[in-house]
Parts: C-alpha cells; sequence; structure tokens
C-alpha cells in the first residue's frame, strides 16, 4: 500500500495504491495522518489503483471521514475499481462518504 | 487441503495465503476477492481474540464438493467459545457521525459468502463458510 499527499491551493489530492488489509492496516492509518490535521479540508482521494479493503482499511476511512465532518471539510473518493465499491455498498459506507 | 498452524500469533498473513493458494480456489477474481476477504475477517477473528495471549493453535482447510462448484472453508480453533453469528448486524442506515467505528469484519463475510455456519464442538470452535463457485463475479 502506497499513500501520495499533495497539496495543491486549498485542495488536498491524495493517491492510494495498492492493497489495505491487516498486514499494512497500521501502517495506512499513520500514512493518512496529515489529513486528520487542518480546518476546513477539502481531501480527494484517486482510489483507481485501490485492489483490495479488509474491514481493516473501512474502519480507517469511517474515522477519515468522521474527521473532516468535525471539521466542516469535504471529503471524496475517485474512481473506485467496481469491487471495492461494492464493499463500500454493502457496508453502507457508499452513503456516507461521498464516491464519484 | 488442510494445515495446523500452531502457534498463530503474528500468523494471519501467513494462514490467508495458504487458504488462498488452494487449488480449490476458482480462478475468477471477483470471486477471488470476496473469498479473501471473508477469509481475512475470520481468520484475523480468530488469531486476535480466541485466546488470550495468542498462544493457541488453529487448523484451515478448503474443500470442493463432488459437483466442483461449491467451496467451503473450514477454521478451527480451541480458544475460548465465540459464535461470530451472534455479533448483531451494524445499521448501515446510520450517518457517518453516527455510525461505531468498527464491527464489520464478520458482517462482510456474512453478506460475500453464500453460507456461514458455526458449531462448538468437543470444546472446539468451527465455522464453515461456503461459495458456489459456479458463476464469475
Amino acid at each position: 500500500m502506497e499513500v501520495t499527499i499533495n497539496q495543491e491551493a486549498n485542495k488536498t489530492l491524495v493517491v492510494l495504491n495498492g492493497r489495505i488489509d491487516t498486514t499494512n492496516a497500521d501502517k495506512f492509518q499513520q500514512d493518512i495522518a496529515p489529513l486528520l490535521q487542518g480546518e476546513k479540508p477539502d481531501i480527494e482521494i484517486d482510489c483507481s489503483g485501490m485492489e483490495y479493503t479488509s474491514s481493516q482499511g473501512l474502519r480507517i476511512f469511517l474515522m477519515l471521514q468522521k474527521s473532516v465532518m468535525a471539521r466542516q471539510g469535504q471529503l471524496v473518493l475517485m474512481h473506485i475499481k467496481p469491487q471495492v465499491k461494492e464493499v463500500f455498498d454493502i457496508t453502507g459506507f457508499s452513503n456516507i462518504i461521498k464516491i464519484i | 487441503m488442510r494445515k495446523l498452524f500452531n502457534p498463530i500469533k503474528d500468523k494471519s498473513g501467513e494462514i490467508i495465503e495458504f487458504l488462498m493458494s488452494s487449488p480449490d480456489m476458482p480462478a475468477d477474481e471477483g470471486l477471488q476477492f470476496k473469498i479473501r476477504l471473508s477469509i481475512e475477517e475470520t481468520v484475523e477473528n480468530v488469531v486476535r481474540y480466541a485466546y488470550e495471549d495468542s498462544v493457541g493453535w488453529m487448523e484451515v482447510g478448503t474443500e470442493l464438493d463432488v459437483s466442483g462448484l461449491l467451496l467451503t472453508i473450514t477454521l478451527k480453533d480451541a480458544g475460548k467459545p465465540f459464535n461470530p453469528l451472534d455479533s448483531p448486524d451494524p445499521d448501515i442506515t446510520l450517518s457517518a457521525e453516527e455510525r461505531p467505528i468498527g464491527g464489520l469484519g464478520l458482517f462482510l463475510c456474512k453478506q460475500l459468502m453464500d453460507e456461514v455456519v458455526y458449531r462448538y464442538e468437543d470444546g472446539c470452535n468451527i465455522l464453515t463458510m461456503t461459495k458456489n463457485i459456479s458463476q464469475a463475479q
């Protein structure tokens, strides 16, 4: 799992590559820690390279969503693969995290 | 295909890869995705919680029925009795603020597999998960 974070003006662009599973979820949580700071964050995450997520990854996405909302910001997941999207659909996460 | 892992502390990855490398696994990537996720959630649950200090064993196996269409994955451990099917399903209609963090793993497994059955027998937890692998997904 690789996380790349780029700050462009007021927008934070994130690119995820690889798999989020039980072996690397802790590292993923550390990697996205910078996204948990700052007022009114505007975060776009390119998920086109995310091949898999387990519930360990989902809990981190939910934590991020809660953090972003508490700071009156917004979070968007883009280009999510159909199989991963299904995991978000089954768990109701598609309704609480914006996916385009 | 069957294998005993002892001890299981920090062995989740190895146990998952053993099951996924079974010749019983379907070639279809969509099916593999769902099966892997179900295996990961249930194996991880045993490795983390079955034994208080994580020192204990786990036997895992895969099996195809005579038709070759029904894949069954079995997980067995001698940890504390725990029926994962007793856990309440998460309320997926709640808002992000209301949703508790966690509690999704076993729910995903139940949704992704066709049948999940638990029994406690001779001091062991035995979980069997079945998936019809005849259709690409």
